[in-house]
């Protein structure tokens, strides 16, 4: 019997590995693979290259001298440079953090009101929220600063924090929405009527069942907030506030530019997103295609 | 225990009634069963019952109290689902001990109760597992420990076996029917299976778009149906329902077909169709009660058989009647086939009789 089976499958592997498809599907991977991979090798090996060997032509595809000379300038605190960098890298870990934090506490309850009750001007509310995800961020550039000014909120985190959770939070909702629609209605229910309040119920039965979607919301609001560059750059002007997407451009200057200080900063800057997203891959993967199929 | 009022329930989504002036009352042990067809009602009923839905107007009362404001949970009920709604993160024990955790019991008593539960349902060694490890009838089985772990006044159940599969079902139908023995408990349970209904119940409310159309004990309601519509829906295969006309022929009452042929009628019987509001009069028979001849018989119509169906121990045979499916049921020694030309007579003792315009089953008094 076994042995039926494992021909039968031998014989279809071969079948499948002539198939073109699969080979154009494989030489269309490798392509992404390249292209995705080549620029972040290309600043990693950057960044160990030394000020010249940087800027040489033809380029250098290994660094005779490989240097960590641009991390220890970065991560050094009794460097002028270092003491930015380090700021600005703390400065971005907090408006993020705190515009997670904010996402999540809005976006659950929201979400799974959207999902649960109905209120009037639902439909309507609902699609408002998706409407701002029409236009380019762009558009409320300005009206947004005007707005931030007129509330004086400019040259504070908190006007990014309210921007990012503006733009994040369409989508943390719609994401959540659909995550709390499959989770039946009967598990609540069900609590309820084994002695649970309407909030409890939702505490105890379905907040842990959605931890994969609020894990998902969070890192998406986390990347947002990382990444953005134009409102820190125009809301922010104080040095000792920048974010590091604006703060990393100080390694462009009139004369020179530090590309292997600039690639070492960029580095650094993605290993945060790069952790979060190996710790959490899962969940974001199994948030995003919750309810595709039926289990 | 307790005995369960419904008072003129009425349940409605904006224009639309989805439950109608439901009014029975559900006698402490009793275990009732709410059967109908998809969207008539039955499920939105319980869940009004079980307080998942609020009211639009009527009185609910279990035991003693009103409990038309309270939350489900002040209700004193426990309710088994038809996807079971088993809590996904948790165990076995875990799931049976979450509605006694939520009532603040001691530790060692919730230990205690969950245990004799798993005990009584046989399912002490299942306690560990979470609930997509066990196979759909131990779910269902969990579904039910939970309810009973705390000793409720009154058992919901929406459903509780339509996702097993057909022999499983068989199964837990003689297990929530000892189950109710044992606890002498007051069940409401929701079906849309009327076989269910009719094998469980102590009574049965048929309910119809969104009204009740009879309450009764499956005896009753399968011998004496309200109407048309009760009629067609309890009992397996369904009522022959045949639209005839009356007329008088030699003085006497009698029904005509737009086939042609007349069917005489027993005295009684004549009394009821003379108190019909049109000359349409719809005759029921259920298969057991129309005889099959092979030949003519005094007082048999004729008829072609149109599909034959040998279920071993009896076969059933389809004809058709003045535009209507008949079914008959003959000894499988009786040999009949496809396109053969029958005749049918029959029992003036135990058919029924509609009038065609109220569809109300038609009464000699």
């Amino acid at each position: 019997m076994s042995t039926i089976a494992e021909t039968a499958s031998r014989g279809q592997t071969r079948r499948r590995s002539v198939d073109g498809w699969q080979w154009a599907g494989r030489v269309f991977l490798l392509f992404m693979l390249l292209y995705t991979a080549l620029p972040m090798i290309w600043m990693l090996i950057t960044s160990i290259k030394s000020g010249f060997a940087a800027t040489q032509f033809p380029p250098q595809w290994w660094p005779d001298e490989p240097t960590l000379a641009s991390y220890q300038k970065l991560l050094d605190p009794q460097n002028s440079v270092g003491q930015d960098f380090l700021r600005f890298f703390w400065n971005s870990l907090f408006v993020s953090t705190v515009t997670t934090i904010l996402s999540v506490i809005v976006a659950v309850p929201a979400a799974y009101a959207f999902s649960r009750f109905s209120f009037p001007g639902r439909n309507f509310l609902f699609f408002a929220v998706l409407l701002r995800n029409m236009f380019p961020a762009v558009i409320f550039l300005v009206p947004l600063f005007i707005l931030m000014r007129a509330i004086g909120l400019v040259n504070t985190h908190g006007s990014l924090v309210l921007t990012y959770l503006t733009f994040g939070l369409p989508l943390a909702i719609w994401l959540l929405k659909g995550f709390y629609d499959n989770i039946p209605v009967q598990l609540e229910q069900a609590a309820r009527i084994d002695g649970a309040t309407r909030f409890q119920a939702f505490i105890l039965i379905v907040m842990p069942l959605s931890t994969p979607g609020i894990i998902a919301t969070a890192i998406y609001s986390f990347i947002g907030a990382w990444n953005e560059y134009i409102y820190a750059y125009t809301f922010l002007s104080k040095n000792d506030q920048l974010t590091l997407p604006v703060g990393i451009q100080r390694f462009f200057s009139e004369n020179t530019t530090d590309f292997p200080g600039l690639m070492a900063a960029s580095f650094m800057m993605s290993v945060p997103v790069v952790v979060l997203f190996l710790v959490l891959q899962r969940y974001f993967v199994r948030a995003l295609t919750e309810g595709a199929v039926k289990h | 225990m307790a005995h369960v009022v419904l008072k003129d329930l009425v349940k409605t989504y904006g224009s639309f009634k989805a439950v109608n002036n439901v009014s029975l009352t559900v006698n402490d042990g009793e275990f009732v069963a709410l059967v109908g067809p998809s969207g008539c009602g039955k499920t939105t009923t319980l869940n009004l019952v079980a307080g998942l839905t609020p009211i639009t107007s009527g009185d609910i009362v279990i035991g003693e109290r009103l409990v038309n404001d309270l939350d489900p949970k002040d209700r004193d009920i426990a309710m088994v689902f038809q996807n079971y709604a088993l809590y996904p993160q948790k165990s076995v024990y875990k799931n049976l001990a979450f509605p006694l955790q939520m009532r603040k019991l001691p530790r060692d008593e919730i230990d205690r109760k969950v245990k004799e539960a798993a005990r009584v349902l046989d399912m002490t060694h299942l306690l560990e597992r979470k609930p997509r490890e066990l196979s759909g009838g131990q779910q269902q089985r969990v579904a039910l420990g939970r309810a009973l772990v705390r000793d409720p006044a009154v058992f919901l159940m929406d459903e509780p076996l339509s996702n097993l599969d057909a022999k499983l079902r068989v199964q837990m139908r003689s297990e929530i029917k000892r189950f109710h023995q044992d606890l002498k408990a007051t069940i409401i349970y929701v079906t849309h299976d009327q076989l269910e209904a009719v094998t469980m119940a102590d009574k049965m409310a048929v309910m119809n778009g969104g009204y009740l159309q009879q309450y009764d004990s499956p005896a009753q309601v399968f011998a004496h149906p309200v109407n048309m519509f009760v009629a067609s829906f309890i009992g397996s295969p369904a009522m022959s329902l045949i639209p005839l006309e009356a007329s008088t022929a030699n003085g006497n009452t009698v029904l005509t077909s737009a086939e042609g042929w007349i069917l005489e009628l027993s005295q009684l019987n004549a009394r009821k169709v003379q108190r019909a509001t049109t000359k349409k009069v719809v005759l029921g028979a259920r298969h057991s009660t129309i005889k099959l001849h092979k030949s003519a018989a005094p007082g048999a119509i004729p008829a072609k058989a149109y599909t034959v169906e040998p279920t071993g121990d009896v076969t059933f045979v389809q004809a058709f009647l003045s535009g209507a499916i008949v079914n008959i049921s003959v000894s499988p020694n009786i040999a009949v086939a496809p396109d053969e030309q029958i005749w049918l007579e029959f029992d003036q003792e135990r058919t029924h009789l509609f009038d065609g315009e109220t569809e109300m089953a038609l009464k000699a008094d």
